[in-house]
């Protein structure tokens, strides 16, 4: 932890402070509940994506169960909700994390033996396994498409303002501590090991770095987090459908995270404020929302590679390197590979 | 007369490392000339540079008088630059055949081709023996020798050889440089040969460059290079007495 | 015994389907590595063309064809340009292939949304190429169009693999696909062949998406299935490989034909998307099962 402190300047701590203490602060002067829905749902999202993030682009790992896993996640929890009344409802929240992170594991193993591209077929196929089964609705366990029955979640008694504002900080204070765990992660030994396995396999093997364990801790890491979400998701929503899943969701997930800066810390919540910026704005247009989001999509992965978030880095950088350039005498050209 | 190839003032990089800074070469038509340096000093870079697998950020590189620096790869190469690549090149899932009959790709005529094939098989038996074989399951010196086989397959204005004997035995090395030989004999193009390998190219060299960081510092005969102090030590790791 | 042939038959027809929207996809993976997830959409297009020339106007079904195929060529060229064409030499190789099935999605995506635009969301429905049903054994019956299709699917694989294998462009093709700067040095224009070769493979798909479209209606949507069928193949095939392409083209159909007779639609569908599981298991590479990712 304390590398982690280290690693990022006091300015920068003053600005995340400041930041956090402004969301924080936010709900005491903002109440339309309409916007308000909007932005927690965002925030469940942005969860997601976090955790998507950390295992997509952190690890790259071509894993595109994520959205089944979140979705088991709000299917457990729900269920312990509804059928062990005794259980304080974090702790289903938790145990439904815990079911998801569980699963999610299980996914890792096949993996490890598949190149690439592979792995998405078998996480793709997982997904809609999962996606099939719940529709099918089975026992009655998930509601299918008519959606998981009504549960107290977790403020059940409380108006309308207090339960927007009750879940507005719960799910931010979830998405701040999944940022910082990210973060920490990042820079840990389990981070790096993902990072070079992700650009340099074989190197990283040779290194006698254990893959193998790396990305099974990565999967249930995720897949943790990824549950959370689903069970503060069929909490807020009191309702959990199968349309959670699938083709069209997993895209706009993708979208946020490509935009904001695909396996940086930062990008899913720039991304997914945008994205949902951009929905909420076009919601009177409903046809033009994919299609401007599939463009700028594409524009920003063609353009500017590493979402915004790399964009700032770039700039950033060429400032300092301005910056640097103005103090000392210009360095002289050396020569580099032939 | 017009040189083969003209470069002048070239400067190739790759982002911010610059390889090659004001470089200038000139070789006259049907003359080899051999590009010595030390490793990392930039001579694949200049060859990829010529050959227009790297854009050159300055400078010029003509053939034949015209200028063919700002152009892409394929065009250069139909302009009769035959470049046969570091390592082989070679295409690994097809076989040796397939891999001359790529060669010949710029040759319109099926007749030509099919002379081509016979001329090459001709020359480098072993080609002609593993023919039918992956490429990927030769070893380096029989890949090296498909290699210069495939750069055989079209009349070449200038070949471009990069580092024939890297990393093989020396008994590969010897079946190479026979091949080079026949190559240069077969060919009436100019040839730019690049080697680490100071021994060698004596039996080939018309004219010899040493590349240092990126430019070349020093021309002249195989003769006249093999007797100066500072090549000797450099490349044939001699070490003078006091005299 | 009805069983069974129920099954080969189905199986068949399912096979060939699935290997018309995959031969597009197998032959873009082979030469520009890239999974192309706008091939779902150019099904979709051609399912409109169609729709176009056969409903709305009774033109001849080779005018449908010749439609699909124009409209369909030229969208996949454009969709090399715009998404894949400047991203070639920027990014590692891995990112590549993650960072264009992106693109291509996003691509994919766009064009969906444009027809829902265009054409609204309603089905449209796409005339069969001939007409009538053959009966094959007590109550398995297999329409002309189905077996035109299969003929057809066939063909085409047939017919891009001799073209690889033999003529002087698919020797160029496959270069391309194992060593990029080699091919360029021997002069293969790589900068046009891009474009054109995913032109052609979206061409393809067009081709297909108009004998699908009696199957499965003209609609923006029309992509969606074929696309996730398109990658199933391809993948259990073994990335490229186009033989391993038609195996897994007709492996899938037949046990979707089996589910489908012995244990009903519902679960068909998750069935084989388990057995795609388990399959990949055992077989980390897919049916080819050779880890040398052998290209084409």
């Amino acid at each position: 932890m304390s590398s982690l402190v280290a690693s990022i300047s006091f300015g920068r701590w003053i600005a995340i402070v400041l930041a956090v203490a402004l969301v924080a602060a936010f709900p005491l002067f903002y109440e339309n509940p309409y916007y308000m829905t909007v932005i927690v749902t965002g925030e469940i999202v942005l969860l997601l994506n976090i955790s998507w993030n950390f295992i997509l682009g952190m690890a790259g790992v071509w894993n595109f169960a994520q959205l089944a896993v979140y979705a088991l996640g709000a299917y457990g929890s729900g269920w312990l909700m509804l059928h062990e009344t005794w259980l304080p409802v974090p702790l289903a929240i938790v145990c439904g994390g815990l079911l998801a992170a569980g699963i999610s594991l299980l996914l890792a193993f096949p993996t490890l033996r598949l190149f690439g591209i592979y792995t998405s077929l078998l996480t793709f196929s997982f997904a809609e396994v999962i996606q099939y089964a719940a529709t099918n609705n089975p026992g009655g366990l998930t509601g299918g498409s008519f959606g998981f029955p009504a549960v107290g979640g977790l403020f059940p008694s409380y108006g309308q303002t207090s339960y927007l504002r009750a879940y507005y900080w719960v799910c931010a204070a979830c998405c701040l501590g999944g940022c910082l765990a990210v973060a920490w992660l990042r820079r840990s030994h389990l981070g790096i090991a993902l990072r070079s396995a992700r650009d340099a396999p074989q190197y990283t093997a040779a290194r006698g770095i254990d893959l193998r364990s790396a990305r099974i801790a990565a999967f249930g890491l995720s897949g943790f987090l990824a549950g959370i979400a689903g069970g503060l998701y069929l909490a807020f929503e009191q309702s959990f459908t199968t349309d959670q899943m699938g083709l069209t969701p997993m895209s706009l997930d993708v979208t946020m995270l490509v935009i904001g800066g695909l396996g940086t810390v930062t990008g899913p919540i720039i991304g997914t404020a945008i994205v949902v910026a951009i929905q909420t704005w076009l919601i009177s247009y409903p046809g033009w929302q994919l299609t401007v989001l599939g463009t700028i999509l594409l524009v920003i992965v063609v353009f500017v590679p590493g979402g915004v978030v790399g964009l700032v880095v770039r700039i950033d950088s060429r400032i300092r390197l301005w910056v640097r350039e103005d103090a000392e005498p210009e360095p002289s050209s050396s020569s580099g590979p032939p | 007369m017009t040189a083969a190839l003209a470069v002048q003032g070239l400067r190739a990089d790759y982002g911010r490392t610059i390889v090659i800074h004001d470089l200038e070469l000139i070789v006259e038509p049907g003359q080899t000339a051999v590009v010595i340096g030390p490793n990392g000093h930039g001579k694949t870079t200049l060859l990829r540079a010529i050959s227009g697998l790297v854009k050159p950020s300055a400078g010029r590189v003509t053939l034949d008088g015209r200028e063919v620096s700002g152009l892409n790869a394929e065009a250069i190469a139909r302009r009769g630059v035959v470049h046969i690549l570091q390592g082989d090149g070679l295409f690994p899932e097809m076989t040796v055949e397939e891999n001359l009959e790529m060669g010949a790709f710029l040759r319109m005529s099926w007749r030509a081709r099919r002379d081509a094939l016979a001329r090459v098989y001709n020359q480098l038996p072993v080609v002609h023996e593993k023919r039918a074989q992956k490429a990927r399951t030769l070893s380096g010196g029989e890949r090296r020798l498909v290699g210069i086989g495939r750069g055989m397959m079209r009349p070449a204005r200038v070949l471009l050889v990069d580092e024939p004997s890297l990393g093989l035995a020396p008994v590969a090395i010897a079946a190479v440089y026979d091949a080079i030989r026949a190559l240069r004999a077969d060919s009436d193009g100019a040839i730019i040969l690049v080697e680490e390998n100071f021994s060698h190219i004596e039996q080939v060299a018309d004219v010899v460059h040493v590349l240092e960081a990126g430019a070349i510092v020093r021309s002249g005969s195989y003769q006249e290079l093999s007797e100066d102090r500072t090549v000797r030590e450099t490349y044939l790791g001699l070490l003078e007495e006091s005299v | 015994m009805t069983d069974v042939v129920a099954i080969i038959v189905n199986g068949l027809v399912y096979g060939s389907i699935y290997g018309l929207v995959a031969i597009g996809m197998t032959l873009i993976y082979g030469t520009l590595r890239i999974l192309d997830m706008s091939q779902g959409s150019m099904v979709m297009i051609g399912g409109y063309a169609g729709w176009w020339a056969l409903s709305t106007h009774g033109f001849n079904p080779l005018v449908a064809l010749l439609v699909a195929f124009v409209l369909t060529f030229v969208a996949g060229t454009l969709t090399e340009l715009v998404s894949v064409q400047p991203l070639i030499g920027r990014a590692k190789s891995g990112d590549f292939e993650m960072v264009t099935f992106i693109t291509t999605f996003a691509v994919g995506i766009v064009l969906a949304n444009l027809a829902l635009q265009h054409f609204g969301a309603l089905q449209q429905n796409v005339p069969p190429i001939v007409g009538g049903v053959l009966h094959v054994y007590r109550g398995v019956s297999i329409t002309y169009h189905e077996l035109t299709m299969a003929v057809i699917s066939v063909l085409l694989m047939a017919g891009l693999g001799l073209v690889l294998a033999r003529t002087r462009w698919g020797l160029a093709i496959r270069a391309v696909a194992q060593d990029l700067d080699a091919s360029r040095s021997l002069g293969v224009p790589v900068t046009r062949l891009y474009p054109i070769t995913m032109g052609f493979a979206s061409a393809l798909a067009g081709v297909g998406g108009v004998f699908l479209g009696a199957l499965y209606f003209a609609s923006p949507t029309a992509g969606d299935l074929p696309l996730l069928e398109a990658l199933i193949v391809v993948v259990l095939g073994g990335l490229g490989s186009l033989s391993g392409t038609l195996y897994a083209a007709y492996l899938v159909g037949l046990m979707q034909a089996f589910c489908e007779v012995k244990i009903g639609t519902t679960w068909t569908f998750p069935i084989l998307y388990a057995a795609i599981v388990v399959i990949l298991v055992f077989r980390p590479y897919g049916l080819k099962g050779s880890p040398s990712e052998a290209r084409l």
